[in-house]
């Protein structure tokens, strides 16, 4: 190479702050992963309910239900609903005991969620069963059980993972400086509601 | 390290003036090849036996000449680089260390920007022109008929009888095609249909996807199970045609085809007679026979969707290899 | 500052020859992301010949018009697969190689963010490559709708069984998706988070911007087809009727699902590819990447528009009008940000000091198939001239030139650019100069005459056709063949390049890239010292370091 007319701007300071940044923890790239994943997933449900849309919007008023059902109950699916959205605030509570470092109030508040998820849960299946249709029955009957059934699923997700975190916060010293395990599940329990009011909007109210 | 400075601002200079004019040359040359590659678009196309296919062959010309342009331009440049630009066996040193030109850069997003809403635009006015789609497509988009302006009057001295008359039905099923004339109570495998008149269509499906579709006429619409299409095209040239099953449609899609015949309207009203006057049979079918023929062969295969009987209808034509 | 970073041809011993070790390795459930790109890369060559044979068979066939080589059922069959395992379990796993093995490198990262997630999506690869490949062997065979599997003929299951062909080809395709979900989590996390000091978004390579624009695409479109899939799932196993139309179903909707990830799938396929370009023209042209910043954000433009034009796949479906323009005028929108790359890289090359290695024989094949792909892909977005060949040869000409002709000239490209590094070793020049020439004539042999026969009306997905096509399929499945021979070269190349080629040193093409200034191999956890990078990443003709420290540790002076 010829010649050196190198006149190169390293700002010296500018560089230092960089390098600052790159001691992230592991902890954080695990929850920015999350995240991303978190986004994807929604995108499957939204999918489903954009494909409930057209199905609705296209069908005729009169085969949109399946042969002699009128339209689905609200009132025990509401209280359903209320469960379940309080419960991303008593989940809320829990971390934040876990902040303070108030062990059992986190347990506390943890089992409560678990609780309120399971009662949803059983809410649901007790809904499933009095249905007079089934996932066979037409378009409707299709679309409805996969979005309840698929949210279900994620909610039974949710439950059984706080059962972990549960579990591990007898393990001493585990959550001394804060866990990520806990701030996914909390995470992930928020998109979980958050899937659900839509997806109550849109079976439920919309109809 | 001299050598070098004045070599960057030579090429600093791209514009001066002998590079236009050398350019400008060049430009002018692939302008040529292009238009003339633009022309020779149209013979690597069927007969246009449609107005459709009139408007669309003269799309397709321009984006033939539009496309050669750029890409004889490009690989053009490329070549050039690949000829003239190769570093000398020894030479170990680096090229100039150009990192961009905001103007060229600017130049070079404008001109694509230009050229599609101008290749969009000509596209719109073609397909507005077609409107070949029915029922579907909203009322906003106007019906005009599909006739280009040179052939206007030529078509305008016939009156459209078939405008008001039921659209011909075209069933397709795996894998058969039946056309069924409302009005005459005729059903064919082949179709029949009168030169330079509107011909309208409604296409249902039995079964599966199946496609309607005439290179001739450069026309093609899926046929959707469950729901019945509203379809029409203009055909302008008498004689013999392929239709095609254009949506994979199954084992024996490839054998879903059947012809065409353009008419003059006396020999068109001669065949429905000669059609209506026919007791219904059941047609032959390319599919039955593939699937006979490959339950005899001692042959590998799989196991395949049955075909659906053949249709019975009033006229099928034996004429296999006699289209355009 | 010395500029000895950049030039040192490092006097070391050759790497030691493989041991039996080593090669191992490449067999075991390893986190090294180097391993697993190169797990990864060979996994996808396997299937790729094997998706390449079941072409030449298509290729026999349609040598002749009647259906005479194989039966109709087998023939579909074929192309099912064919278009399955080139999409599925070539070009996606391939390219997730590359970037596995080039981005931590390339970013200055010791691995990926994620490495026990990186090797567990990776071994998914053999789970449904040999689900899929076993759906030769079940009653049925394997599924024969197209790749598309648009229903209902993807419903129509003629065995009865619950396993056929097409619950295993969808089980495959979710698999597939749930993999490149786990890597497309990973590779975005490390490319935003684990960027060496001083690599700011600005001085990044391109590559690096090209995989991260394909792997939110990924993240984006994949959900959708993954809820169609499970609908179709559902309907040919439960019974469900989602796209069943004689119950209500709406086989139109699964089309859509199918294009919103499909479509933009094909840009995940080139961007990467546009990312290789960006490396390879600016080594061997000895000149800075032309407009570097707008290329990379082009690419970024790229996949947003790529998520909205879905519909040209569906021109002749039954969708109205107003949509037909409507993604008929987004499609050709896509045809700037593309074209500012191309003008781009012309300009790169442009007054540079070429040298007309392998892998830049096969970058300039490559843009050169681009851009007459990218030419019909324009020509085919103009919804009135679509109708005329979609469906017809005229679309397999379009894509398989940018699919064979951009993206497997390009992967070329990239291994033999990166061959040194990965191996240690020099590959044989004129192997791969004849590899390139075969390659090159036959990819243009068999392509180019799909044009025509699309132009005249010759569907696609048929075993038997009309005679007048004759002409046009003898030239094009010779080609066909000729393009099958030129892997030989290519794998000839390969292996023995890789037992016993030339030592190669650290930096053969005096290229400029964190790559390059570690050792080839480069080390288990690639860095001695984490670089700190302070110039942008193309600084030929510059003599600017690229980093201020040593990465290679106490090895260079
Ligand atoms: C990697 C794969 C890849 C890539 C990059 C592309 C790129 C493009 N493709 Fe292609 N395409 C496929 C793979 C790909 N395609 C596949 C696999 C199918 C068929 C699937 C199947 O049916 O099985 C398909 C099918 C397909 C169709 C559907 C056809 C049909 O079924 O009827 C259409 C229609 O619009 C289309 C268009 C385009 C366009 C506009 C681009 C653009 O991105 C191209 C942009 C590039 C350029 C235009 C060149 C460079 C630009 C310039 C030099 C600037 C100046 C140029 C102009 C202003 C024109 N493609
Ligand atoms: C990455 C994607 C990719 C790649 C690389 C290829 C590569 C090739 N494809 Fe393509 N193809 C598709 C994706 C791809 N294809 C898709 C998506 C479809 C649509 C499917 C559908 O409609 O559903 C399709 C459809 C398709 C068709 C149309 C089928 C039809 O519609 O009826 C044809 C026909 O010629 C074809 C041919 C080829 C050939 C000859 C190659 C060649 O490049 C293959 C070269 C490689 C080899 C040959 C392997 C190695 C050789 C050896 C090990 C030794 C030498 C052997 C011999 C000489 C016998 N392909
Ligand atoms: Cu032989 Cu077709
Ligand atoms: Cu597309």
């Amino acid at each position: 190479m010829s010649s050196a007319n190198v006149e190169s701007a390293i700002d010296p300071q500018a560089l230092n702050a960089q390098v600052a940044h790159v001691t992230e923890t592991e902890e954080d790239n695990r929850m920015f992963g999350f995240i991303v994943f978190l986004l994807s997933e929604s995108v499957i449900f939204l999918s489903f309910f954009v494909g409930y849309i057209v199905y609705k919007t296209s069908a005729s008023a009169t085969d949109w239900f399946p042969a002699g059902f009128e339209g689905l109950e609200i009132k025990a699916p509401l209280i359903n609903t209320i469960v379940l959205v309080s419960s991303s605030f008593v989940i809320y509570f829990a971390e934040r005991c876990l902040h303070r470092e108030n062990l059992w109030g986190f347990r506390l508040f943890w089992l409560l969620t678990m609780a309120m998820g399971s009662f949803f849960l059983y809410g649901q299946a007790v809904e499933w069963m009095s249905l007079p249709f089934g996932f066979k029955s037409g378009v409707f009957g299709g679309t409805f059980y996969l979005l309840t059934g698929f949210h279900g699923l994620h909610v039974l997700t949710g439950v059984l993972l706080q059962g972990i975190m549960l579990g591990r916060s007898f393990i001493p010293n585990n959550y001394a400086e804060g866990e990520y395990g806990v701030a996914a599940t909390s995470l992930f329990w928020h998109f979980v509601d958050v899937i659900w009011i839509v997806l109550f909007l849109l079976i439920y109210l919309w109809q | 390290m001299n050598t070098e400075n004045t070599r960057t601002r030579d090429l600093n200079r791209v514009l001066n003036r002998r590079r236009i004019i050398n350019l400008t040359g060049l430009a002018a040359v692939n302008l040529l090849i292009s238009l003339w590659m633009g022309q020779q678009a149209y013979r690597w196309l069927p007969p246009q036996a449609s107005a459709e296919s009139v408007l669309v062959d003269k799309l397709f010309s321009f984006m033939t000449a539009v496309g050669c342009f750029i890409f004889i331009g490009v690989v053009g440049t490329l070549l050039y680089s690949m000829v003239f630009h190769r570093a000398a066996k020894y030479d170990t040193s680096d090229g100039p260390p150009i990192e961009g030109n905001v103007k060229l850069e600017i130049v070079w997003t404008a001109v694509p920007i230009i050229l599609i809403i101008w290749i969009g635009t000509v596209s719109f006015n073609t397909y507005d022109q077609m409107s070949i789609l029915g029922a579907i497509a909203p009322v906003t988009m106007k019906t005009v008929p599909t006739v280009p302006l040179d052939r206007k009057k030529e078509v305008l001295a016939n009156p459209n009888p078939t405008d008001t008359s039921p659209p011909i039905e075209v069933n397709s099923r795996q894998w058969a095609w039946e056309f069924y004339y409302p009005d005459e109570g005729i059903s064919s495998t082949e179709l029949h249909l009168p030169v330079n008149q509107r011909a309208r269509f409604k296409l249902t499906s039995e079964d599966v996807l199946h496609g309607f579709y005439i290179p001739a006429f450069r026309v093609k619409q899926d046929i959707i199970p469950g729901r019945a299409i509203d379809f029409s095209f203009t055909p302008i040239r008498e004689g013999r045609y392929r239709l095609r099953d254009s949506e994979f449609s199954g084992t024996y899609f490839a054998a879903n085809q059947t012809n065409v015949v353009v008419e003059s309207e006396a020999a068109f009203q001669q065949w429905l007679t000669t059609a209506a006057a026919s007791p219904a049979e059941p047609a032959e079918n390319a599919a039955s026979k593939e699937f006979t023929a490959a339950q005899n062969s001692g042959r590998f295969r799989w196991k395949t969707v049955k075909p659906a009987p053949a249709p019975t209808v009033n006229y099928t034509s034996s004429e296999k290899d006699s289209y355009e | 500052m010395s500029n000895a970073l950049l030039e040192v041809e490092s006097p070391r011993l050759p790497p030691q020859p493989e041991t039996p070790e080593s090669w191992r390795r490449f067999f075991t459930f390893s986190t090294d992301h180097k391993v697993i790109g190169i797990q990864y890369i060979v996994t996808a060559f396997v299937f790729f010949l094997f998706g390449g044979i079941l072409a030449m068979v298509m290729r026999g066939e349609l040598i002749t018009p009647e259906a005479d080589l194989v039966d109709h059922t087998v023939y579909n069959g074929l192309f099912t697969m064919h278009g399955t395992i080139m999409l599925f379990m070539w070009t996606f796993p391939m390219l997730n190689g590359l970037a596995n093995y080039l981005v931590p490198l390339m970013i200055g990262a010791r691995d990926m963010a994620f490495p026990r997630l990186n090797a567990v999506a990776f071994w998914m690869v053999p789970v449904f490559g040999v689900i899929l490949i076993a759906s030769f062997f079940v009653p049925g065979g394997p599924s024969q709708s197209g790749w598309w599997a648009y229903p209902p003929v993807s419903l129509q299951n003629p065995t009865g069984n619950l396993i056929n062909g097409q619950s295993l080809w969808l089980l495959a395709v979710a698999l597939s998706g749930v993999s490149s979900i786990m890597g497309a989590v990973n590779i975005v996390t490390t490319i935003f988070r684990m960027r060496a000091p001083g690599m700011g978004w600005f001085k990044m390579p391109a590559f690096c911007w090209t995989v991260l624009s394909a792997q939110l695409i990924q993240l984006i479109g994949l959900p959708a087809l993954t809820a169609g899939a499970v609908m179709l799932l559902l309907d040919l196993t439960v019974g469900t009727s989602f796209f069943e139309p004689s119950r209500g179903g709406d086989p139109v909707l699964y089309q859509h699902f199918f294009w919103f990830y499909s479509h933009p799938a094909v840009y995940v396929i080139i961007l990467p590819i546009f990312g290789v370009f960006s490396e390879v023209f600016p080594v061997y042209s000895r000149k800075p990447l032309f407009g570097y910043k707008v290329v990379v954000v082009s690419s970024l433009l790229i996949t947003t528009f790529s998520l909205i034009v879905w519909v040209h796949h569906m021109f002749a479906s039954g969708t109205p009008g107003w949509m037909r323009m409507l993604f008929m005028f987004t499609t050709m929108a896509i045809s700037i940000p593309t074209g500012i790359k191309v003008f781009a890289w012309v300009a790169t090359v442009w007054g540079g000091k070429l040298r007309l290695t392998t892998a830049m024989l096969f970058a300039l094949g490559g843009l050169f198939s681009f851009l007459f792909a990218g030419i019909t892909g324009i020509m085919l977005a103009s919804t009135p001239f679509d109708i005329h060949v979609n469906n017809t040869y005229f679309v397999v000409g379009h894509f398989h030139y940018v699919i064979n002709g951009a993206v497997v000239m390009g992967f070329y490209a990239a291994i033999y650019h990166w061959f040194p590094k990965m191996t240690g070793r020099m590959y044989y020049e004129g192997l791969g100069k004849l590899h390139f020439a075969l390659t090159f004539i036959g990819i243009n042999l068999i392509f180019l005459p799909m044009h025509p026969l699309g132009l005249m009306g010759m569907p696609r997905r048929v075993a038997s056709y009309d005679p007048e096509f004759a002409f046009w399929n003898v030239i094009a499945s010779l080609g066909g063949f000729l393009l099958g021979v030129s892997t030989l070269p290519f794998l000839l190349n390969m292996l023995s390049s890789w037992s016993r080629g030339e030592a190669a040193g650290d930096n053969p093409w005096r290229a400029i890239g964190l790559e390059w200034l570690i050792s080839s191999p480069p080390p288990h956890e690639n860095f001695e010292e984490i670089p700190i990078v302070i110039s942008p990443p193309y600084g030929y003709g510059s003599d600017e370091p690229l980093v201020s420290n040593n990465p290679a540790g106490a090895v260079n002076p």
